[in-house]
């Protein structure tokens, strides 16, 4: 069997136990389905609504044909609809999804460069001063929780100095072209700046081990006994510590990921972490159940993508799984 | 692999030290909450928003609970949700790490499929999702951490598994019968401590971080006072557009930040114990020396090397002393010796790479009329491949694995033949050198060690040196190879007009392929002159060197007696 078509059949495993998580979970849970829909506290008991509440989300009948319609609607695109507005549930995703990958997108671009500059220029030299300081300052502010670090951003930067708008991803203007990406671009600086932070340490970290074990690697000794100068043997490094370095922080993503429930929340960004809070809060579970199913799929699909880029990185792989 | 073998750096004792200290601030705010606090957590106690006073330290929130009783309670909830959550985290990490590692085959598949999933789902999403519909209480949430946080210490554990079931004394083990339960308790566990130490340490902070997130997003449980809640009330409460985030922001973000700042610095510092290989390589600032004002007098007519009095120490070890050679145009040099000798240590320091430990104390390197010491490091790199080239010892290993040799010979030819000439240049080389051009784009993985050798000498050659010094060239290769690199690095020296210095500790190679010998014997030259005299041998120490060195042509004998040998039938 060739090797591709194993890693296929893995992954499509995991997708379709994600998928089985995703459907067994509100049925599994302890309690009535339609408790989580209409709390008991709120008094309706009438057994007509409960069974009009069981057919419309899809809870009533056996696991079975719950199960073969769950699958089915799948399969055609259709995830229920949201308890809060009836609104289909992949229009509520289509509607926030963009803003997350924005959000998210600018992130990881940000904290991948940065990280990997901080970490390489550390692991070059490890141990010297500027290796201990930074090591020690990136610890630290990875150690600050998201939240708080948006906090404090936003008190500083919006609220003292009021540098950018507070809240939300665009103005209630109606404004359009350039006036409009700027003011986008303007209220992503400051959650974006969060994330940034929250997704650096991880990324700092690997990026400096990975350098710090090819620093004593004898193609470097090979390299300066030719003549190259040190500019040249560090592109030699860098070149070889960014394959452990890459995979990992696309691995680091997921990280990046579950911040952003909190920095939408403290934004108030509408992206996809502050739909699931929402969610949460207003036991919208049909809408909960698609963002996780999502955030599932991209997760596969980001472990997927690691796995066919690695051998391109990496010389000596691909000709190993060929051979 | 076991921790106390391995010195921390210093950098990273200090980490240790201060990540300790963080800790030990917080685990005692959690001890003495009861005793330091004057007012209940939980239940009012003074005035909605009340300033910090003598009564409320830190001020009331917007319910007039005590800000400073939230802070020194808060330190339990985080610390008891760490502590468990971790435990129970690397207790069912380790097991399933064991158990996949140990039998293999689909269970182990099935384990890994398991973990990739669960490490590439946001952990704060899944446990938000968990909780929703397991229900919020701070146990339960607990629970659901420890649930979703088992998945890295699986893996880390199968690897490492999976590297130990190869070490023969668990081999040997398994041979003698020994059950796996034991196997695995008696030889593989005590070998994961360092790991799961740190392990624990980075599931705790985790821990920490995700019960904080879930309760200042206001899912947590609402009975017990947090850090993270404290911080959903301010946040609910607008702490930020008064200055009430001063008391009311700022302490749980900064105690939150203490603990895991704590946990990140002792975590790191266990990391670097259990993986040595990250302390192996600790970088020095290279010592900055005065350049010598007056130049070394130039070497004399017909010399192209001359290294006068030369004494190299590592420390306090001398690895080369006092040692003087010359390099005559149109003559090829061997140096020989045995193993730790000094003949690499000579090399290295006459073209500047000796490792930052390695320290020219005395002596004088001249190229021609060029002071070697007094050109700086820059000078240094550019006279390398330039004017000496060096074909380093275990040539073969040091070409950049990740790209082609083609590409790497034209990065070293670009200096001499321009960025438009560089890969015409290096397509030349490789040819010269013996490398067809169907094997040009390969990798040096793909090549065979004579092949890298060759790939390696086309790099050295490839700006025109007028030295080329070869340092044990043909160590590491079979027999016909090594004949064959020899014959090409003659050829090399006719056709580009080059010297040719080899380093070696075969007698049978100096012999052979050099006009004149320095014998090194314990960082001394202990004999030199043309290459007749390895069979006058007059020095005692060559004797002895003489008696013990194999060669490939077998014990030395006399001149005369050996031509008597192929002479007479």
């Amino acid at each position: 069997m060739p090797r591709w078509v194993r890693t296929a059949a893995q992954y499509l495993a995991v997708l379709l136990a994600a998928v089985l998580l995703n459907f067994a979970l509100p049925r599994l849970a302890p309690g009535d389905a339609v408790d989580y829909l209409v709390p008991p506290a709120s008094g309706v008991q009438d057994p007509e609504v409960r069974q009009r509440l069981l057919e419309r989300y899809d809870l009533d009948g056996s696991a079975g044909s719950q199960l073969a319609r769950y699958l089915g609607g799948l399969l055609q695109g259709d995830l229920g609809v949201s308890v809060r507005d009836t609104r289909p549930v992949t229009t509520v995703l289509a509607d926030r999804i963009g803003w997350s990958a924005l959000l998210v997108g600018t992130a990881v671009l940000a904290s991948t460069v940065i990280g990997v500059g901080l970490g390489f220029a550390a692991g070059w030299r490890r141990g010297s001063a500027r290796d201990v300081g930074t090591l020690g300052g990136v610890l630290a502010v990875d150690a600050l929780p998201a939240f708080f670090v948006g906090l404090m951003l936003l008190l500083v930067f919006s609220v003292e100095l009021g540098w950018f708008p507070v809240y939300g991803a665009t103005g209630s203007s109606r404004a359009t072209g350039l006036a409009w990406s700027v003011d986008v671009a303007r209220r992503l600086v400051l959650p974006g700046a969060t994330l940034t932070l929250a997704g650096l340490g991880s990324v700092f970290i690997v990026a400096r081990a990975a350098m710090i074990a090819e620093v004593g690697e004898d193609y470097l000794f090979g390299a300066r006994a030719h003549g190259l100068t040190e500019r040249q043997v560090r592109r030699h490094a860098r070149r070889n510590a960014l394959i452990p370095t890459s995979t990992a922080s696309l691995l680091g993503l997921s990280t990046l990921v579950g911040a952003a429930t909190v920095v939408e929340t403290v934004f108030a960004y509408p992206g996809l972490g502050s739909l699931a809070i929402e969610s949460v809060r207003a036991r919208d579970y049909p809408v909960l159940q698609g963002v996780f199913l999502l955030l599932a799929v991209v997760a596969i699909g980001v472990n997927l993508l690691n796995d066919l880029l690695y051998p391109l990185l990496d010389p000596r792989v691909r000709r190993g799984q060929t051979a | 692999m076991r921790g106390s073998a391995v010195p921390l750096q210093r950098s990273t004792r200090t980490l240790l030290g201060v990540g300790v200290a963080l800790l030990v601030l917080v685990i005692g705010a959690a001890v003495l909450a009861d005793v330091l606090a004057a007012h209940p957590p939980n239940r009012a106690s003074g005035p909605p928003y009340a300033r910090p006073s003598s009564a409320h330290w830190l001020g009331t929130d917007d319910l007039g609970r005590d800000l400073f009783s939230q802070l020194l309670h808060g330190a339990r909830v985080s610390l008891a949700v760490g502590l468990i959550a971790a435990t129970l985290a690397t207790l069912l990490g380790t097991a399933v790490g064991l158990v996949a590692g140990w039998v293999g085959g689909w269970v182990d598949a099935l384990a890994m499929r398991l973990v990739d999933l669960t490490l590439a789902l946001p952990f704060l999403v899944l446990v938000l999702v968990l909780a929703a519909y397991f229900g919020r209480g701070l146990e339960t949430l607990t629970l659901l951490i420890a649930g979703v946080l088992w998945a890295r210490p699986a893996r880390l554990l199968r690897s490492q598994v999976l590297k130990v079931s190869r070490f023969g004394h668990v081999r040997a083990a398994q041979v003698m019968g020994a059950s796996v339960a034991r196997i695995l308790l008696r030889h593989v566990l005590p070998r994961m401590v360092p790991l799961l130490t740190s392990v624990f340490v980075r599931a705790a902070a985790v821990a920490v971080i995700v019960q904080a997130g879930v309760a200042f997003l206001g899912l947590g449980d609402p009975h017990r006072i947090s850090w993270g809640g404290t911080l959903f009330f301010a946040n609910n409460g607008a702490a930020i557009l008064t200055d009430a985030w001063l008391w009311w922001i700022i302490p749980p973000g900064m105690a939150l930040a203490v603990v895991i700042v704590g946990l990140a610095f002792v975590g790191y510092a266990l990391e670097e114990r259990a993986e040595p290989r990250l302390v192996s390589h600790g970088w020095r600032r290279p010592v900055r020396r005065r350049l010598p004002a007056d130049p070394a007098p130039p070497a004399p007519t017909g010399t192209i090397l001359d290294v006068r009095g030369l004494t190299v120490r590592y420390g306090t070890a001398i690895a080369v002393g006092q040692m003087s050679i010359a390099v005559r145009r149109g003559r090829v040099l061997g140096i020989v010796g045995e193993s730790g000798s000094g003949k690499s240590t000579l090399v290295l320091a006459v073209l500047g790479l000796l490792p930052t430990e390695g320290v020219v104390a005395a002596g004088e390197v001249v190229l021609g009329d060029v002071d070697l010491r007094r050109i700086g490091r820059d000078g240094l790199t550019a006279l390398r491949g330039r004017e000496v080239a060096l074909v380093p010892q275990a040539a073969m290993n040091l070409l950049d694995p990740t790209m082609t040799v083609h590409a790497q010979v034209a990065e070293v030819a670009r200096r001499t033949a321009g960025r438009d000439g560089a890969a015409a240049r290096a397509h030349e080389l490789l040819e010269l050198v013996g490398v067809a051009r169907g094997r040009h784009r390969a990798h040096p993985h793909e090549l065979s060690g004579g092949m890298r050798q060759r790939v390696v000498i086309a790099m050295a050659v490839a700006n025109g040196p007028r030295l080329l010094i070869a340092d044990e060239p043909t160590t590491g290769l079979d027999v016909v190879t090594q004949a064959e690199v020899l014959q090409l690095l003659h050829r090399l020296r006719r056709e580009m007009d080059l010297e040719l210095v080899l380093v070696t500790h075969d007698l049978g190679v100096v012999r052979a392929h050099a006009d004149d010998v320095v014998v090194m014997q314990d960082a001394q030259v202990v004999e030199h002159g043309p290459v007749a005299i390895l069979d006058r041998p007059e020095h005692p120490h060559l004797q002895e060197l003489l008696a013990r060195s194999p060669s490939l042509d077998g014990p030395i004998r006399p001149w005369s007696q050996r031509v008597d040998a192929v002479v007479a039938p």
